[in-house]
């Protein structure tokens, strides 16, 4: 137990929190973004896979920073997508969302095997980039608490910065501009919304997309930080982890990002474990941030329906 | 509309969803081989071309039914729960329990192994279900954990008690004979999960549309606050359909372990065939007579894709494109105005008992 507690409180537990994070986070901020225009986003699963095979396919021809921009558009494309179908040609926003992950999941392999020239499994051929680290070292001058900060901050990923700046931007912008209270008041009822002159679709299709572009950066930093490199259902549920913490933040961007760092931190905690409990065995270490997150689902509902 | 115009209407649409199906597929084979032409014929004969690839695709096709199947009762009271794949390990597990305990060797180990998997699959289906009522925890995303709490739980206990040593692969030993199904065309696939899949048709259908449980489900499902003002508790309405579910998909875990094909528990035994029965639903519009025949279709689709992976220059896995696709389309494109939905609700009974999807 001391062992335990002692990994968690050390530094380096921490950098692992945030390094895991970073692309749920991603995730959570687009399904939050299409949760409050009334289209929940299922596809953040299928959508991070896209983007991430797309960001590596990329990465292995351009800069790395090209890769980036190439899994953000592959995201807005899909949210596009979505926005089509279910806006114009009025499906079912789950059945479309469940449409792009079975795409996904499918054509991320297909696309992989022509890629890599037969291999079904990983990118390991092809020469695919990394994002650089961020290097604040310099942090370690601080008198003190100099080292500790150097270890937690320095070494992250750019997106990592972008996503905590993204946190911050999203906010303000609905709770900050005009632009934002339509975007609230839309998914909050549509007809009020539409009697005061919006266009409930046109911000629909807005938020779908954003919200694509935020799970294609998702993947992204997956592939291209977390791994270097893509495998088949690399996601492995983190998009679907994602859907959870917007619920659980209670569709605020600051609850968001404070359900996504709990994942994040039991996503840190299962790889962490093996080193320490060897008696545990590996599959019930792995269903830990899937247990969290449904129980954090039931508990944070329960006191939504008491209040 | 009248019962032989209401057939004909729902058999051209799944005729459409093939059409569409076969387009895309054509499509993108066009795009991914070398030899386009010879690589869609393959697709298109080579299921048909021995009596082994014949049982294949009746054996898959009873099992998409079966997932199909479990799809559209929750689909039907409009919950989007999503948990079958987890049902079907946890029904799988269930019922290799009951295969290597010793009811396993006795002439009782067929229908025990399904009852356990019913009942293993039904938790796992109740879970969310109860949750969404209670504590109103979203359906969605908690079925989906599951799915994944089950495919790690399964694993674990197949690794650590049930692993047999003799092969590399994680699978367990074979069932003794009694807990495997007996094969009704020798050396094919073809054996008693064929005949599940159509009794749990029979059986669905009829819970659905001959009893008053199946018509508030439906009712609910179109429109729960209505059902609600009319008395209906639909909080035990959406927990039961999920729970049957449930059990359907457990029963589905057990038709894959005790099978001719597998007679065995191993790792990831349903090969996401589990989810696929989304497209059978929503393709059959939820309606469970025309599940079988658009499991067929599909299931021919699939065998066809598997051997085209062997046979020709393209993986298997398009066909999850092409299911995707499909599933886009026919979503999209056979939408009934919600208001038309209603005056048909409103109407006399017969007409509500009809207004299905």
């Amino acid at each position: 137990m001391n062992e335990i507690l002692a990994t968690i409180l050390s530094a380096t537990f921490v950098a692992a929190v945030i390094r895991t994070t970073t692309p749920i986070l991603f995730a959570s901020l687009g399904g939050l973004l299409s949760d409050l225009v009334g289209s929940l986003n299922v596809a953040l699963e299928g959508i991070m896979l896209i983007g991430a095979l797309t960001a590596v396919i990329v990465s292995a021809h351009a800069p790395w920073y090209i890769g980036v921009l190439a899994g953000l558009a592959a995201g807005g494309f899909l949210g596009g997508v979505m926005a089509l179908f279910h806006l114009r040609f009025k499906a079912d926003i789950i059945l479309v969302g469940f449409a792009i992950n079975i795409i996904a999941a499918g054509g991320t392999v297909t696309v992989l095997n022509y890629a890599t020239g037969g291999d079904k499994g990983t990118s390991i051929n092809i020469p695919s980039k990394a994002i650089p680290e961020l290097d604040l070292s310099f942090l370690g001058n601080i008198p003190a608490v100099g080292p500790f900060l150097s270890e937690v901050f320095s070494g992250h990923s750019y997106l990592t910065w972008l996503a905590a700046f993204m946190v911050y931007a999203i906010w303000y912008f609905l709770y900050r501009t005009p632009e934002g209270l339509r975007f609230r008041a839309v998914g909050e009822y549509p007809p009020a919304a539409e009697a005061a002159g919006i266009a409930p679709n046109r911000l629909r299709t807005y938020g779908l997309i954003a919200s694509g572009c935020l799970a294609g950066l998702g993947g992204a930093q997956l592939a291209m930080f977390s791994f270097v490199g893509f495998t088949r259902d690399m996601t492995a549920g983190r998009g679907f982890i994602a859907l959870g913490a917007v619920l659980l933040g209670r569709r605020h961007p600051i609850g968001t990002m404070v359900a996504a760092v709990l994942f994040g931190f039991f996503e840190a905690l299962s790889i962490a474990l093996p080193g320490i409990l060897q008696w545990m065995p590996g599959e019930l270490i792995h269903t830990i941030p899937f247990v969290v997150t449904v129980i954090a689902l039931m508990l944070s509902s329960r006191r939504r329906l008491i209040a | 509309m009248t019962q032989g115009r209401l057939i004909l209407s729902e058999t051209g649409r799944i005729v459409m969803a093939a059409i569409f199906a076969l387009v895309v597929t054509l499509i993108i084979i066009f795009f991914a081989s070398k030899t386009p032409w010879a690589t869609f014929e393959t697709f298109i004969t080579s299921p048909l071309s021995s009596k082994r690839t014949i049982g294949i695709w009746i054996d898959d096709s009873a099992k998409l039914a079966l997932a199909g199947l479990a799809f559209s009762l929750v689909f039907q009271a409009r919950q989007f729960a999503l948990g079958v794949q987890g049902q079907v390990y946890i029904g799988g597990l269930f019922a290799t329990l009951v295969a290597f305990s010793p009811v396993g060797t006795t002439w009782i180990a067929l229908p025990a192994g399904i009852l356990a998997a019913m009942i293993g699959g039904a938790i796992m289906g109740f879970i969310p279900g109860y949750a969404k009522s209670k504590l109103g925890a979203n359906e969605i995303v908690s079925s989906l954990m599951l799915n994944y709490i089950a495919y790690d739980v399964c694993n674990y206990i197949l690794r650590v008690y049930l692993a047999s040593l003799e092969s590399g692969l994680t699978t367990s030993a074979s069932f003794p004979p009694q807990s495997i199904y007996p094969a009704f065309i020798p050396r094919t696939r073809v054996d008693l999960g064929l005949v599940i899949a159509l009794v749990t048709t029979l059986v669905v259908w009829f819970l659905l549309y001959r009893t008053a449980w199946g018509l508030k489900l439906r009712l609910t499902g179109h429109n729960a606050r209505f059902a609600a003002y009319s008395g209906i508790r639909s909080s035990f309405i959406m927990v039961s359909a999920m729970t049957a579910a449930g059990a359907i998909g457990g029963l589905l875990g057990a038709v894959f372990v005790q099978g001719t094909a597998y007679g065995k528990l191993s790792i990831g035994f349903e090969a996401g065939m589990a989810f696929e029965g989304i497209l059978i639903t929503i393709v059959a519009r939820n309606r469970p007579l025309a599940i079988p025949f658009v499991a067929l279709g599909y299931g021919y689709l699939r065998q066809g894709a598997a051997l085209m992976n062997y046979r020709a220059d393209v993986p298997a896995e398009v066909i999850g494109i092409v299911q995707g696709i499909v599933i886009l389309l026919v979503a999209s494109s056979f939408t009934v105005p919600g208001k038309a939905m209603l005056a048909r609700l409103m109407g006399n009974r017969t007409a509500a008992s009809r207004a299905t999807s």
